[in-house]
């Protein structure tokens, strides 16, 4: 027996709070699909997912239709296609990422992540091929997602990845020019890679993980504003109490998410691996992260103080997801990606927040420097310094930080940039001193992992 | 076996359940089950008892109207059946809630919906304040599913009765409500 309040509390999260899953995932290996032939190679990988993934759409409508939750995005993540695949050349990890994309179009979902390599510690061949096809690949499929994993705080970071990445990332925003660059945003690079994330563009499938698993992402940035704003209108609380309410509405949204994770899984006959509890974004009213800062008395996100209410907004999510489940994993936390929120994005048209800002605010967020426009002119040198320092926030903190950096064709710092449906639209944000051409980056090599990274 | 249900309504007061149970340890009875709800300011109470063997349920009555008739007690007493186990049935419980302006026959007209499709309703809760307040005015049904119920049937039924009174409906299954509230 529930008392009135409690319902209507649960119907308000849906109705009027945007409480939704934002994607159910399901990880697929293709290690049993390995073939030195791309024929045969691409055969059993459709044979694979197809054969996992050909009711998950249903069942995951199925499910939300029970709950009264909707299942936003039904998305499909596969094993590094750098490790599958290594024996094939780049034109041919292109030909495999056509085949997923057809693959992705046959199953009905969205996005397959996994165009991925893993390169921390070294370049493989074929880790090469793939991140020589990322431009291509991206640039002429619509339903790929790829990454690169470049540093851990166990291997340190990788900078002649890093180069590698900054040359791939201008060179799939030229060749969608017409778009804004729009391959970049499919296209993350990485510090300590979760094996088990839900969320694109980033989401691949771990080696260490079962042969298929679903893994959910919950949001809920609209569920903790309200909660916020509701308890600050009955009385002033400290920090204190309001990281408390946080945590108790994380809490809450996380078990929202494992209940649903556990029966498409039932139902599938998959294994259940994680519930990601991240405050994701969209470009809409009322589910915006940013907006969480203005229920906190931030006038935007981006001022001074933005830092300490963001470490207290992802640790406060953390421990209501850990308290709700023992299977949280992926990323867990807060994202900040400009473009795809709505407030994010106003406060960067505005001046309030800054490329150094986000970047120190990324030092406290579950991810990083995600889906920022930058002047599609900025040299390969900037950038790839651009994505070495946000690699190093993740290593020496011991955290997952990512850069999914647009550098928009032919516009400038202060011209808009439309991406559309969830990647949104945003001002492309001014980067100081984006001319130069600093040789640090050139010098290539590997940055040492951090004194705190022998624990053996 | 002398199983008897009770019922007691009053104007609620402190000391309804304190008296009422006192009154009927003092005529033999055993509490087996107590529930009581306020419903605005009335007092409404369920006791199921194990009475005396031999004792009629109106003795029972008239026992405790006579212990409680300064107090305004209305009283019903009615013997119970045997126990029979009921029938194992796989089922799903779905909460079905609607908000929006109050009208006559509200209840009625979604409750015949739900009763011609076979479904039983275990748990019923309306609260009609008025106003435009959607939140006033609510009405939510537990409804246990079973295998026998055109589910998808009864679900659009209530669906359309809802639109044609101008009310937001939504059916979700009671785990939900379970783990948005309970730890």
């Amino acid at each position: 027996m529930f008392e009135d309040q409690e319902i209507i509390s649960t119907i308000e999260m849906v109705k009027n709070e945007k409480l939704d899953v934002r994607a159910v995932t399901l990880g697929i290996s293709l290690f049993d699909c390995i073939s030195h032939d791309l024929n045969v190679f691409k055969k059993n990988i459709r044979k694979k997912i197809i054969g996992h993934a050909a009711q998950l759409v249903d069942t995951c409508d199925q499910v939300g239709d029970k709950y009264g939750i909707k299942v936003v995005n039904k998305r499909i993540s596969i094993s590094p296609i750098a490790l599958v695949g290594a024996c094939f050349s780049s034109e041919q990890m292109v030909e495999i990422a056509h085949e997923l994309n057809d693959i992705a179009k046959t199953v009905g979902v969205d996005f397959i992540g996994g165009f991925s390599a893993l390169v921390e510690k070294g370049i493989a061949r074929g880790d090469q091929a793939l991140i020589d096809a990322i431009p291509q690949a991206l640039a002429t499929t619509q339903r790929i997602c790829a990454s690169v994993n470049v540093a851990t705080t166990k291997a340190g970071i990788n900078m002649d990845a890093v180069l590698s990445m900054s040359r791939a990332i201008k060179k799939a925003a030229a060749l969608t020019a017409d778009e804004d660059g729009l391959a970049c945003a499919k296209l993350c690079v990485f510090s300590n890679i979760p094996q088990d994330m839900p969320f694109m563009a980033g989401a691949y499938l771990g080696v260490g993980q079962a042969d298929a698993v679903i893994n959910v992402g919950v949001s809920g940035p609209g569920v903790v504003k309200r909660a916020i704003e509701r308890n600050l209108s009955q009385q002033r609380l400290s920090l204190g109490r309001i990281a408390e309410i946080i945590k108790r509405t994380a809490c809450k949204v996380t078990r929202v998410g494992e209940l649903i994770g556990r029966e498409v899984a039932d139902i599938l006959d998959i294994r259940f691996g994680v519930v990601d509890l991240s405050l994701a974004p969209t470009p809409t009213v009322g589910d915006s992260v940013g907006e969480i800062f203005q229920a906190l008395g931030l006038s935007h996100i981006g001022v001074p103080g933005s830092t300490a209410a963001l470490a207290m907004l992802n640790d406060a999510v953390k421990k209501g997801g850990a308290f709700a489940s023992s299977h949280v994993g992926g990323l867990s936390g807060a994202f900040i990606p400009v473009s795809e929120d709505l407030h994010i994005a106003e406060a960067a048209r505005k001046g309030f927040l800054s490329v150094e800002k986000l970047e120190a605010m990324t030092c406290v967020c579950s991810v990083g420097l995600d889906m920022v426009p930058v002047p599609g002119d900025i040299t390969e040198q900037v950038l790839a310094g651009m994505i070495a320092d946000e690699m190093a926030i993740g290593m020496i903190n011991a955290k997952t930080t990512a850069t999914r950096i647009i550098p928009v064709p032919g516009k400038k710092a202060g011209d808009s940039v439309m991406f559309g449906g969830l990647l949104g639209k945003a001002t492309i944000m001014d980067v100081p001193h984006l001319y130069l051409e600093d040789i640090f980056v050139e010098y290539g090599g590997h940055i040492p992992a951090p004194i705190h990274s022998l624990k053996n | 076996m002398n199983k008897m249900i009770i019922s007691v309504l009053a104007k609620d007061r402190p000391g309804i359940i304190a008296s009422v149970t006192s009154d009927l340890c003092d005529l033999g009875c055993n509490l087996e089950n107590v529930n009581q709800m306020i419903l605005q300011n009335q007092f409404a109470g369920f006791f199921v008892i194990q009475a005396p063997e031999g004792v009629a349920a109106d003795t029972i009555r008239q026992d405790l109207t006579l212990k409680e008739e300064e107090h305004g007690l209305t009283i019903h007493v009615r013997s119970l059946e045997e126990d029979l186990e009921p029938p194992v049935v796989e089922k799903e419980i779905f909460l079905i809630t609607t908000s929006g302006p109050d009208q006559k026959g509200l209840v009625a007209q979604l409750s015949g919906i739900i009763s011609s499709f076979g479904a039983n309703i275990i748990n019923l809760k309306a609260v009609f304040m008025g106003g435009s307040n959607p939140n006033d005015n609510v009405m939510s049904y537990q409804v246990p599913i079973t295998n026998e119920i055109d589910a998808p049937a009864l679900f659009a039924a209530l669906k359309k009765k809802a639109k044609d009174l101008d009310l937001d409906i939504r059916i979700q299954h009671k785990n939900i409500f379970d783990v948005t509230n309970k730890i």
